[in-house]
């Protein structure tokens, strides 16, 4: 069973179409990175899950049942944008509004939990208004995590958090999906972020699922290069060039790429030979950022 | 199958659902300073009008305008149509600032983007509706009680009589309390279509709370009977000379506009985005 199935789902505003046919699958259990541009349909596709927005034509379904259905809303918490939070009441009291909109039996009790787990114990008397917006992200959490939920939708949950506020973020999300058997739907922009927690992606472009992937599968899918600086950047490229088919400057045009050498060693003799002296070399790997930016740039993605 | 079998989710009855968004409502209608604001206006409107109207007679000697206390709460019988505003300016203005307090109340659901929490775990929108309208409903009956005892209080204060048919004011105190029902179902009903543009649903309340429509469709119809189906009838209905056949039809009337109203709101809910 799949916490979330989506078929030839389209949404228009007007005569702006912004889903057009969009497919995807979130596997129970999973850390689903849900990435794309800005304006590509993924806050448009969480509203939709979340029953903010009504689809124009199309199919969602939330383990296997509609998801307009009573039982399984119950079991969703949310965080689309910023949290839904009255300014003038205090952390505490946001909280609790949610915990009796969810019909919780320890109030109390779970609140004192979530806040515990988001780290805001501290700042439970603050009024709403007064919190930072790293603060506000994660009373957004708190309030999505009230009740143990089944399924979790985040959009841009870690915006405006510190180091230490992503680090924390990272293992709430990761325990919850171990202990709790919640699945979670979370997009970003920050995909080195993203990246450490993800077990599944969707890729979207212009409201429509371009590629879905597993953790493992976008691991085969990076290609691995030697990465070199030398003192003399344009004579080493212009050698590589010579013996490799694939040699390209990174984007800060600092190392050179050399994708389809064997060994470093191999390279490093190759350029001593021709009297050019490596500086710094090792072995890397694309990320998602930069498969995804290849992607959009429709670059040859391996 | 393994899995499947470990998801419980649980179904929360109507009432559940019902008593979990009316505890939300009251508790943030006790807790939001603009409910005591709305209840000083309702007090002070009645000094206000006791106290600073006047109107000078053919000799030309300036007279107040009301001469008994209680024709602030409600007038002498059921005149639909305003010819003076002595004949207006009553208990019927609560219904007027409550429009008002109705949409800042529900404008602040949307603007806060609580709702965005609310409609993702609550699907049935008509929960949304009836506890919007319960909650209103009791804030403006309760502007309404305010706004009595500012009356008599201001009538006191100015020495008018309180002379009158106690079991016709009894009446139509209660049936312009238990209007507030169909008033609020009205305005809930006009926020949920303005709810993404906050001015004018302040506009549209204002504009249906003066009753404009009615007193429009009362100047064709003359001061008919059946413009007691009105919400505006019911509430001019209601006046000084009421009996317990007033009560029942303001109950009538404000339950019926209440479901209808409360129908068609969950069914816009239901049909466009909420958020």
């Amino acid at each position: 069973m799949n916490a979330i199935e989506i078929k030839n789902l389209t949404k228009n505003y007007g005569e702006k179409q912004a889903l057009s046919g969009l497919t995807m699958t979130v596997p129970m259990g999973s850390i689903y990175g849900f990435i794309g541009e800005n304006g590509s349909g993924k806050s448009t596709t969480e509203k939709i899950i979340c029953g903010l927005l009504h689809p124009t034509s199309g199919q969602v379904k939330l383990y296997d049942k509609d998801y307009t259905d009573i039982d399984i809303r119950a079991s969703i918490g949310v965080l689309i944008e910023s949290p839904g939070c009255y300014p003038n009441y205090s952390v505490w009291n946001n909280i609790m509004l949610q915990a009796t909109n969810l019909h919780l039996d320890n109030k109390e009790d779970e609140v004192r939990k979530v806040l515990k787990l988001v780290r805001m114990e501290g700042a439970a008397s603050n009024k709403f208004k007064n919190c930072s917006l790293g603060m506000k992200q994660r009373i957004g959490i708190a309030m999505a995590l009230l009740g143990n939920p089944k399924l979790l939708v985040l959009d841009e949950p870690i915006n405006g958090l510190d180091a230490d506020g992503m680090r924390i973020m990272r293992e709430i999300l990761t325990d919850i999906t171990k202990d709790q058997k919640c699945t979670i739907l979370i997009s970003s922009h920050i995909l080195g972020e993203l990246e450490k927690i993800a077990t599944h992606y969707g890729i979207i472009r212009g409201g429509k699922m371009i590629v879905e992937m597993t953790a493992d599968e976008l691991d085969k899918s990076c290609p691995t290069f030697i990465a070199l600086k030398s003192k003399n950047m344009t004579k080493t490229k212009e050698l590589l060039s010579k013996k490799y088919s694939k040699v390209l400057e990174d984007e800060q045009k600092e190392y050179l790429r050399v994708y389809d050498a064997q060994k470093a060693e191999d390279v490093v003799k190759y350029l001593y030979d021709n009297q050019i002296i490596v500086t710094e070399i090792k072995t890397d790997k694309i990320g998602l950022e930069e498969y995804y930016i290849n992607l959009m740039n429709n670059k040859e993605v391996k | 199958m393994e899995q499947k079998s470990e998801l419980n989710f649980e179904s929360p009855t109507f009432l559940t659902r019902i008593k979990g968004m009316l505890s939300v409502d009251f508790y943030r209608l006790f807790h939001t300073p603009l409910f005591y604001i709305f209840l000083a206006i309702a007090a002070i409107i009645p000094a206000m009008i006791l106290g600073m109207t006047s109107i000078e007679n053919p000799q030309g000697v300036v007279e107040p305008l009301y001469t008994n206390t209680w024709q602030v709460i409600a007038a002498e019988s059921p005149l639909y149509i305003v010819s003076n505003i002595a004949e207006y300016a009553n208990m019927n203005m609560v219904f007027i600032f409550g429009g008002i307090m109705v949409s800042i109340f529900i404008g602040h659901d949307y603007k806060s983007g609580y709702v965005k929490q609310l409609f993702t775990t609550h699907p049935k929108k008509q929960d949304y509706m009836m506890s919007k309208t319960v909650i209103c409903a009791f804030a403006m009956a309760c502007m309404c009680i305010t706004y009595l005892f500012g009356t008599i209080l201001s009538g006191l204060f100015v020495g008018a009589s309180f002379s009158v048919n106690v079991g016709s004011l009894i009446c139509a105190i209660l049936g312009k309390i238990i209007m507030s029902l169909g008033w609020a179902s009205l305005y809930v009903f006009l926020n949920i279509i303005f709810r993404k543009y906050f001015a004018i649903s302040i506009a549209s309340s204002f504009f249906f709370g003066t009753g404009i429509l009615i007193i429009g469709a009362a100047a064709i119809l003359g001061n008919s009977g059946i413009l007691n189906i009105f919400l505006y009838g019911s509430s001019v209905y209601a006046c000084l000379s009421s009996n317990i056949l007033t009560i029942i039809t303001c109950l009538i009337v404000s339950i019926s506009w209440s479901v209808i109203y409360n129908i068609l709101g969950t069914h816009i809910l239901n049909k466009s985005d909420v958020y």
